[in-house]
């Protein structure tokens, strides 16, 4: 009896042990075979998914604080198809709400999720806090609806909302053509197109981040921190542009010039403070890019649009022959009314000729003559060497996008004649950018030092705030140059009683007034006017340059791009707290005890 | 002789079941126990990831507003907005031609630097938001008091 027992207790003993081993054996077999590699492979699937989170975008403020780029919520309403409950309700309540096509909202809402149909459809990648919130009152109402035993309660499941960033400039088109624009509407490939936008797109967009977000709540691993993109603060000052804006409409709309640009610039260390184009666009609206700027306009004509400058230039061409020793201020000039060089005749803007002038009163008059007689003095060799030195044969490096420069030429090339010598003295026959022409003459300004023009003051960096630090670009001339230069161009302004002069300011400056070339040669009756100047001349705080393009009201710079110089610096210097010359060599004295 | 002796020292039967069963029984609560541990610990895990999902949602909520509320002020604070309130309230634009400077003698007016954030080599940068006696751990504390070189305090005269 106990034999047979323990028999049959063997028996069952070694079965349990043989069904136990197979069962094993084939869960090794099975975990080995190939396509447990593909279930283990279509088994992450239900572990998690993969997100790419985008860093919210850095935000843009002028030098103090102001917001010039940042971003607003806006909701993005889509289809969970899974969940959809109630096709109609939500066409209904979506083409109401959300102002979309029924039949299309319905289609979408009645498809079945996978077999090649999405598990999400968006609707609306855009919806307004208002439309959101009208969405979660219905939402609410149909929830706390009462009804019938037969009667079906309406419901929005499966129409679901999440809230996103969306670029916003809350200035409008204020500074637009510095801040450039985000193409906000592309979620996933946006960037940033010209000015700041632009230049640093990568810095202001951060850096994407791919996090496996796991279904199990108990495998969600430490929060992953996505930093935000760079934010930057400019040196433009919202109060300056917004001025120099007014003043550069006002100004268009009296002289009835085409187009404008006004640059307010700080010589001592480079910095942007203002920079007013037209057109200008409303970074809100990029997509009416195409209407504004219809090819081949210029998003910002400052760094965007070489024209020849005329006679603004004569203070780089003085620059150059004072530094050189070509040149005093003393030395004499006897004005016939023309020059030969190059076998062509160069004569006045009036044909007049000046008689003996000193190389203030050839600046005063602007004497085109005068000028090519300096740089024929001067040579070609150095007068080139001279504007390679002020960096206008290159692009200054300023940190917006989309900066152009022509090339100059000089002897040896195939297009260059001993006339463009004379011609390119006074501005002509060279084309240059008004950023080109604010850094060179910035250093004039700047005793000889010329500064790197930028837009960008600081930067936060992960909640970090990193100054810029100013770049001196090169020294194109001596101190002393600089100094007789501003005292000479001071000197001009006030015994031609310009009317670029402001009360109790000492400003040096020129105007200029440039023909502009055609296809059919140079055109008189159509010009370019500009104005150049800075202030106060002792101790220069603003540098500030006016073009006008093509103005009905005069062809002269000195009666059209001139007032429009002297209204800015007549705001500039309250904006700026510069006080009048007297007050502040007053307080000056003071500080130092005398 | 020798059953014999076996038999006056073997447990009676029904000790040896209650012997069995007791061991088995303390087997089972203890498994029991365990897993009633383990699904304590779980469930707390789960509802503490729960929890961090939401707070995660949460603060990219708080991000959005916060950016949306400094859009919405700018707004608010545009010039153009600005020029719109002040011509409700019939206020004019001075000259700048007459603004008046007045002397004080002695003032020196304050730079005005923006500072938006902590500037990058601050005090504060180099200062962890929690000192390591709340985040180290016991191990943590252990290997980094045993790795510290030992310092005599005996003062050199």
């Amino acid at each position: 009896m106990k034999d047979q027992a323990w028999t049959r207790f063997i028996i069952v003993a070694v079965i349990c042990s043989l069904v136990g081993s197979v069962i094993g054996i084939q869960m090794i077999r099975i975990q080995n075979i190939p396509a447990a590699a593909e279930i283990l492979a279509q088994s992450e699937n239900y572990r998690g998914f993969i997100e790419t989170i985008y860093p919210e975008r850095g935000s843009i403020y002028d030098a103090k604080g102001n917001l010039f780029a940042g971003n607003e919520a806006v909701f993005e309403v889509g289809l969970d198809l899974a969940s959809v409950y109630q096709p109609e309700t939500i066409a209904a309540v979506a083409s109401s709400v959300l102002g979309l096509n029924y039949t299309e909202v319905l289609t979408s809402a009645q498809k079945t999720p996978g077999n090649g149909n999405p598990y999400y459809i968006v609707l609306d990648g855009f919806a307004t806090k208002e439309e959101i919130a009208e969405l979660e009152k219905i939402n609410q109402e149909y929830e706390d609806r009462k009804v019938g035993r037969n009667e079906t309660k309406p419901s929005l499941k499966g129409l679901i909302w999440t809230a996103q960033n969306k670029r916003s400039y809350p200035e409008g088109d204020l500074g637009s053509n510095i801040i450039g624009f985000y193409s906000f509407l592309d979620k996933t490939e946006g960037k940033g197109y010209f000015g700041v936008e632009e230049a640093y797109n990568d810095l202001l967009a951060g850096t994407p981040k791919q996090i496996f977000k796991n279904y199990d709540p108990v495998e969600i691993p430490s929060t992953e921190i996505v930093p935000p993109g760079a934010s930057l603060i400019l040196t433009v000052d919202r109060d300056i542009q917004a001025m120099t804006e007014g003043v550069l409409s006002e100004a268009i709309d009296w002289s009835g010039a085409e187009a404008g640009t006004i640059l307010v610039y700080d010589p001592e260390d480079g910095s942007v403070l203002a920079m007013a184009t037209t057109p200008r666009l409303d970074p809100n609206e990029y997509w009416k890019y195409g209407e504004i700027f219809p090819n081949p306009t210029p998003y910002n004509r400052a760094i965007s649009k070489s024209y020849e400058p005329g006679s603004v230039f004569k203070v780089v061409t003085m620059a150059a022959a004072l530094d050189a020793g070509a040149v005093t201020p003393e030395t004499v000039f006897h004005d016939t009314g023309s020059i030969m060089v190059g076998g062509t005749t160069i004569t006045n803007w009036n044909y007049g000729a000046w008689g003996d002038q000193d190389m203030t009163g050839c600046m005063q008059h602007s004497l085109n003559v005068c000028l090519s007689w300096i740089a024929t003095q001067l040579g070609a060799d150095q007068f080139y060497t001279y504007l390679k030195n002020f960096g206008l044969d290159r692009n200054t490096g300023i940190d917006l996008g989309g900066e152009v420069h022509f090339p100059i030429k000089v002897p040896g090339d195939n297009q260059w004649y001993e006339v463009d010598l004379a011609t390119n003295s006074f501005g002509q026959g060279i084309s240059l950018t008004p950023i080109q022409m604010v850094m060179a003459i910035g250093a004039i300004a700047n005793e000889g030092k010329m500064m790197a023009p930028h837009v960008v003051k600081s930067m936060i960096i992960d909640g970090r705030q990193y100054e810029v630090n100013p770049v001196v670009v090169g020294t194109p001339i001596k101190a002393e140059t600089a100094t007789t230069l501003t005292s000479m161009l001071v000197t001009s302004l006030e015994e031609e009683s310009s009317v670029a002069l402001v009360e109790g300011y000492t400003i040096a400056g020129k105007t200029g007034t440039a023909e502009i070339p055609t296809e059919f040669g140079y055109t008189s009756s159509v010009t370019n006017t500009s104005f150049v100047g800075w202030g106060p001349a002792e101790d220069p705080k603003f540098l500030v340059y006016v073009w006008l393009e093509k103005p009905t009201i005069s062809i002269w710079g000195s009666e059209v791009a001139a007032p429009v110089f002297s209204d800015i610096v007549k705001n500039l210097v309250v904006l700026m707290d510069i006080p009048p010359d007297n007050i502040r060599l007053r307080a000056d004295n003071i500080m130092r005890g005398e | 002789m020798k059953t014999n002796f076996l038999h006056a020292y073997k447990q009676a039967p029904w000790r040896t079941q209650l012997q069995w069963i007791g061991i088995f029984l303390l087997i089972l609560v203890s498994i029991a126990a365990i897993a009633g541990v383990y699904l304590s610990v779980s469930e707390r895990a789960a509802t503490t990831g729960r929890q961090i999902q939401n707070m995660e949602q949460e603060i990219t909520l708080l991000e959005i507003e916060i950016n949306d509320l400094s859009s919405q002020l700018a707004s608010i604070m545009s010039i153009k907005n600005m020029q719109a309130r002040l011509e409700e309230l019939d206020m004019l634009r001075l000259d700048p031609l007459q603004a008046i400077y007045l002397e004080i003698p002695g003032y020196v007016p304050k730079e005005a630097a923006v500072l938006l954030a902590p500037p990058a080599r601050s005090e504060s940068q180099e200062r962890p938001v929690l000192l390591p006696e709340f985040t180290a751990s016991l191990w943590d504390w252990l290997t980094s008091k045993l790795s510290q070189p030992q310092i005599s305090n005996e003062v050199q005269p």
